[in-house]
């Protein structure tokens, strides 16, 4: 009996792009949004990531890690072509923030800190926009998309050590940021930070 | 381990990202001091917080829809 014709190649790169690459269409698109802080350079920022994914997928070794070569192709697409033309550059010097911690601040009012779940998604999104980019990009992949310290360090091309210190810097600015928004909204007494 | 470890290795705990030993005292320290399971309570709470507030947005399906036709003319 004749053996059904084995699929195309063209078949199975297309196969083999959906379940391993377009899967993460949605990750992708949060951290592009974070990135450029605009939906229509999000939108072609993923599209042209997925492009260039495609382009050299015979190079991804299949059923490593997708979704860490997939935002490493997006940060680059990001550095070269996106960022000088729609964000100014950086002036912060990010050693020279001092790390601020909520936690002592509301510590006797709200040590649980329920003020934060008065805060909508909006604000949040917001609050981190205003992060610099460095600390900004570290945070996202970490606390919204879970990746691991090794992970994201490939990603950003940076040690692990780094990722740590500006993970912890970014959380603590951030949670600075939320806090005083929190105070201003009269969420909690507090003192702003 | 006394507090202040503790503390410096807080966010690496909250990651799972240290060694089976050191999360093993972590853990028995945050066990017997108050103080320290109180911070760590509230470093949780964040994290959980803004995974759940900065996940709500997916690719719009627009975009979905002009992936798929770009890359396999679908």
């Amino acid at each position: 009996m004749a053996q059904p014709p084995s699929p195309a190649p063209t078949d199975q790169k297309r196969e083999s792009f959906r379940k391993e690459a377009l899967v993460h269409l949605d990750v992708l698109y949060r951290v592009a949004l974070r990135l450029t802080a605009n939906p229509s350079d999000a939108d072609d920022l993923v599209q042209e990531t997925m492009l260039k994914a495609y382009r050299a997928w015979d190079q991804y070794e299949q059923g490593t890690n997708a979704k860490a070569w997939l935002l490493t192709i997006l940060r680059h697409a990001f550095i070269n072509e996106y960022r000088r033309r729609i964000r100014h550059p950086e002036t912060v010097d990010i050693d020279a923030i001092e790390p601020f911690a909520v936690f002592s601040e509301v510590q006797d009012e709200d040590p649980q800190g329920a003020f934060f779940d008065r805060i909508v998604d909006d604000e949040v999104l917001r609050a981190i926009d205003q992060l610099p980019e460095a600390f900004r990009e570290t945070l996202v992949l970490s606390d919204v998309e879970g990746m691991s310290y090794q992970e994201i360090a490939g990603i950003l091309g940076v040690p692990i050590g780094t990722v740590k210190s500006r993970l912890f810097r970014a959380r603590q600015l951030l949670q600075g940021k939320l806090y005083d928004y929190a105070v201003e909204m009269g969420y909690i007494k507090g003192t702003p930070a | 381990m006394n507090c202040r470890e503790c503390v410096d290795h807080l966010y690496e705990f909250l990651d799972r990202e240290l060694t089976p030993e050191l999360e093993r005292e972590i853990r028995e320290h945050l066990e017997d001091c108050p103080p320290c399971s109180e911070q760590y309570d509230f470093e949780e709470l964040f994290k959980k917080f803004l995974r759940a507030r900065c996940r709500t947005q997916g690719a719009p399906e627009e975009l979905k829809k002009r992936v798929l036709r770009e890359l396999f003319g679908e």
